[in-house]
């Protein structure tokens, strides 16, 4: 159990440090092109390509993480009129169901990696191997299955509480009555 | 991956065709125009037994998608550039190499048309990778548009040039003392309007079209290389195709090679009168000598170089064998 | 095919799926049961496509830039100096808000980047002084909107190029359509404000506002080097997001010290956070709209719709129907790339101008993306202010009774936008 909870630590930690770093790279490869330019008139060619790799990389590294804070974007409208009851029957339902969908997306994507590793093709600016900037992606539904696969368990786990991801508790039964004060417009 | 059209086999007299070809131009533009006349003939000829569905860019992706989209069958056939397969068929960039066609358009089309070195060497390096080019053919000279005015080297000093990011292109560039500056599409009229950039380079349908010409001064009939697009389709579904169905399809690529120049020609001639009586955004029209002509010439000759020792991946045996050709075709 | 589309995405949604479900699975089932010999590959090329328009950058780059100020002094600076002047006005905060989202949007050319930028320190404002949350992100969306009409549009650009309309003309157009819409919701702002009696701050003295100006020179670098960086030349747009990220750096960690060097990656963490919960959406997106297009689902429905010479007010009627409703689900800029051309040929037909045809398309583009049920602005806005969806669209309907009541303004006078050509 403390190996599980020393790789959930570490792999939290790697998530958290790609995505700071991936945002910081991104603000230093276009500030750094757009002062090249302006300064040396000189435009760093592989500048734009190093930013997109990077949005890539935050994007789908950033499943798993935005998983455990509950922070994936859904159409809440009906979910936040239902009594706890039923929203606990939702939060197992729906990460099993996102799990297997996003562990499908894992296998053709992989797929996909794995073609284009064949074609050869390479960046058009660092002129690196163009299948290094796709593995982000099975890597990313995996990670992401997985949290959606733990963000299951802690709702069966814990029956008090529902659970929108396993850092972040439900707000509909945190904050009732801030929510309440909101709907009267 | 394989080739599949939907073929519905109801005996071999009343089989029917569906077949997708998609491009990387919109309705209107040379590409679109093409696969629509394409589509036409081989429905006529087949009577209607063959039914091309036309793609425009834009829904499908981007142009890399699109080819890895021919390359495993989603669609059968697709107008190409080889800009755009350039980090995957390397040798497809030698038509980025400046001033290695005559000045004549007509001419570099009847090069394009006959060359073996691109219709037989080129076209294996492609079917390495399931692209079959059946045909190449120019969409126009490629022309500078400039907020200053551009008519030899010394002009590109310190000019901030809009250039797609692979390598050749850029050290095309460079060639001429310019700073070449990759920049999206999407940002390059408001990037030429203000002056983040001072130039950019396309054939003169598509300067109009995107309405380069409001936010530029100057246009230089350069004609420094072609924009070569090529008809391409998924190799395994080409050689699975029966006789009569090839030679149809054969032959209607090598009749439209006439059409598409007099369809370029047409267009190009079009948005260049537009361009030139537009007094709402007056543009210069400059014209090379012949002399002008030369001084980039020499200029761009050592980037052959670098595409033999950089790019090619056999030593430059298909730019040696092409130019050749090219240079048998002048006499 | 279009009624397993749109069942799969509704059911999935009602039940509070992650957004990015059904985006990434409708397209999916779709191949399998339509398209079994095509290779399910193809949708995973689109994931990476549908994100990687270098224009898009801007969103990450104006989040990081507007997270640094609002955990430092710049954006309270800034705020106090706009309050010094109009706190004292009826609806002025309001009225600020939108004519900020309006000029920024316009000039960043991105609403998403928008609602981020201006709407994150604005909203904060707005509520301190009493304005609802639903009310406060309801204006900052819509006025973001404005962005996408309002010159250089890049909507009008890509409109420009499908349709070989000038782009200098299409700028044109758009002024006054533009400027409606900014009245419009100023004078709600304003109506708003009086009705639900939010309170007025005192009249600052000019010896206090002169205090806050000068406390505010530091931080109103921001606007001269945006709009005077991107006006000049010397950046373009996604560079320019690139230069307040830098900007801001330089004034809360250097100047400031408001923030230590250390704390930058977790500000930048939560960047990434909000960056992923919305692009892994465009990135779905790209997928749904290219088997949409593969399927030629658009040509499929307009040519029922559309019928043999329809009238200019049809057509322009189902432009906006469709643009709308495309805008719902995908990005602006894609559903202006495969939707115009099937409805140009049908607009011409009738006898509609192609530059009016563009400012109603880019309208409607600008209208679908921050109407609920789905929109990219209502996406950014549920991430960066951590809000749940219904409370995001709640305060939406006044915005869009108004914004419809102009696009039948527009579909019936082609003049407010070809008077000043
Ligand atoms: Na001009
Ligand atoms: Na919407």
């Amino acid at each position: 159990m403390n190996l599980l909870k020393g790789l959930d630590k570490l792999i939290l930690k790697i998530e958290e440090f790609i995505l700071s770093y991936a945002v910081i790279i991104i603000a230093l490869m276009v500030v750094g092109k757009a002062l090249s330019r302006a300064l040396f008139n000189y435009s760093p060619p592989f500048a734009d390509e190093v930013s997109q790799i990077a949005i890539v990389v935050a994007t789908f590294m950033g499943i798993s993480y935005a998983a455990r804070k509950g922070r994936h974007i859904s159409m809440s409208a009906f979910y936040d009129l239902a009594p706890f009851k039923v929203r606990k029957i939702l939060a197992i339902f729906i990460p099993l169901v996102t799990a297997i969908v996003l562990f499908v997306l894992t296998y053709f994507s992989a797929l996909y990696v794995y073609d284009v590793y064949d074609s050869g093709r390479v960046t058009s600016a660092l002129q690196m191997p163009a299948y290094y900037l796709y593995i982000f992606i099975p890597i990313g539904f995996f990670l992401g299955g997985i949290q959606f696969l733990r963000n299951m368990w802690i709702n069966i786990k814990d029956r008090n509480e529902v659970y929108l991801g396993t850092d972040a508790k439900d707000y509909n039964d945190q904050t009732k009555h801030e929510v309440h004060e909101g709907t009267h417009l | 991956g394989g080739g599949n059209g939907d073929e519905n086999a109801g005996g071999s007299e009343g089989q029917t065709y569906n077949w997708k070809f998609v491009t990387e131009e919109v309705d209107g533009q040379v590409q679109y125009e093409y696969a629509e006349e394409f589509a036409k003939r081989m429905k006529e000829k087949s009577d209607g037994a063959v039914n091309i569905e036309v793609y425009e860019f834009g829904g499908l992706g981007s142009e890399t998608d699109q080819v890895e989209q021919l390359q495993n069958g989603a669609v059968e056939m697709a107008v190409m550039s080889p800009g755009f397969t350039g980090n995957m068929v390397k040798e497809g960039q030698i038509f980025a190499l400046h001033f290695l066609f005559p000045d004549s358009v007509e001419k570099t089309q009847q090069i394009l048309n006959d060359s073996e070195a691109l219709n037989k060497d080129l076209r294996g390096k492609y079917e390495e990778h399931s692209i079959s080019p059946l045909s190449y053919w120019t969409e126009g000279a490629m022309q500078w548009t400039s907020s200053k005015e551009i008519s030899e080297p010394a002009d590109f000093q310190n000019f901030k040039m809009r250039t797609q990011t692979s390598p050749l292109i850029l050290e095309s560039y460079k060639a001429y003392g310019a700073d070449p500056t990759p920049m999206s599409w999407s940002e390059l009229y408001t990037a030429l309007d203000r002056g983040t950039v001072e130039g950019q380079e396309n054939p003169i349908f598509f300067i109009g079209d995107a309405s380069f010409y409001e936010v530029q001064d100057y246009m230089t009939i350069s004609n420094h290389n072609n924009y070569v697009a090529m008809t391409t389709v998924n190799t395994d579904w080409y050689e699975g195709l029966n006789d009569e169905m090839k030679t149809m399809v054969d032959e209607t690529v090598s009749e439209m090679q006439e059409w598409v120049f007099e369809e370029q020609k047409s267009q190009n001639e079009k948005w260049l009168e537009e361009i030139k009586n537009d007094d709402e955004n007056p543009t210069e029209i400059v014209e090379l000598t012949e002399e002008q002509r030369e001084m980039f010439k020499e200029k761009a000759m050592p980037v052959r170089d670098f595409y033999r020792s950089d790019v090619s991946t056999v030593d430059g045996k298909i730019l040696d064998k092409l130019q050749e050709e090219i240079k048998a075709a002048g006499e | 095919m279009v009624a397993t589309l749109l069942t799969i995405m509704v059911v999935l949604l009602l039940l509070n799926f992650p957004m990015m479900i059904p985006l990434m699975a409708a397209p999916l089932i779709v191949l399998f049961m339509y398209f079994p010999n095509l290779d399910p590959m193809i949708l995973m090329q689109q994931f990476s496509t549908g994100i990687e328009p270098y224009v898009l950058l801007a969103v990450p780059l104006f989040i990081f830039a507007a997270d640094i100020m609002t955990t430092g002094k710049t954006s309270n600076r800034l705020l106090d100096f706009i309050g010094s002047f109009i706190g004292h006005v009826r609806g002025g905060y309001a009225v600020t808000t939108a004519a900020a989202c309006t000029l920024f949007g316009a000039i960043s050319g991105s609403t998403q980047a928008t609602v981020v930028a201006i709407g994150k320190p604005m909203r904060e404002r707005l509520l301190k002084i009493g304005y609802k949350d639903p009310t406060a992100i309801a204006l900052i969306i819509n006025s973001s909107d404005v962005a996408l009409l309002v010159p250089p549009s890049i909507g009008m650009i890509i409109y420009g190029l499908v349709s070989g309309t000038s782009v200098g003309d299409l700028f044109i157009a758009g002024i006054i359509p533009g400027i409606i819409v900014f009245l419009s919701f100023a004078i709600y702002s304003v109506i708003y404000a009086k009705t639900k009696d939010i309170p007025l701050a005192n009249k600052a003295s000019w010896s206090e506002r002169l205090k806050m100006t000068r406390k505010a020179l530091l931080p109103l670098g921001f606007p001269i080097i945006i709009i005077g960086g991107i006006y000049t030349g010397i950046f373009s747009p996604t560079e320019a997001a690139g230069m307040s990220v830098l900007y801001a750096f330089i004034l809360e960690v250097v100047i400031y010290r408001s923030i230590h060097l250390k704390e930058l990656p977790k500000i930048a963490r939560s960047t990434g956070l909000v960056t992923s919960a919305v692009f892994v959406l465009v990135a779905g997106g790209q997928a749904f709209t290219w088997v949409i297009s593969f399927a030629r689902i658009p040509q499929m429905i307009t040519e029922t719709v559309l019928g043999t010479n329809p009238s200019a007010v049809y057509v322009l009627l189902m432009v906006t129907i469709f643009f709308f409703i495309g805008c719902m689900f995908v990005d602006p800029i894609v559903v202006i790339l495969v939707l115009t051309p099937i409805f140009y040929p049908a607009a011409m037909n009738a006898g509609i101008d192609p530059v009016h045809l563009g400012v109603v398309i880019t309208f409607q583009a600008a209208l679908g993306s921050a109407t609920p049920p789905f929109g990219v602005d209502i996406f950014t806005a549920s991430a960066v202010f951590n809000k749940p969806y219904l409370e995001v669209i709640k305060g939406t309907p006044p915005y869009i009774i108004m914004l419809v009541a102009i696009s039948i303004l527009l579909i019936f006078f082609e003049e407010l936008s070809l008077i000043l050509l």
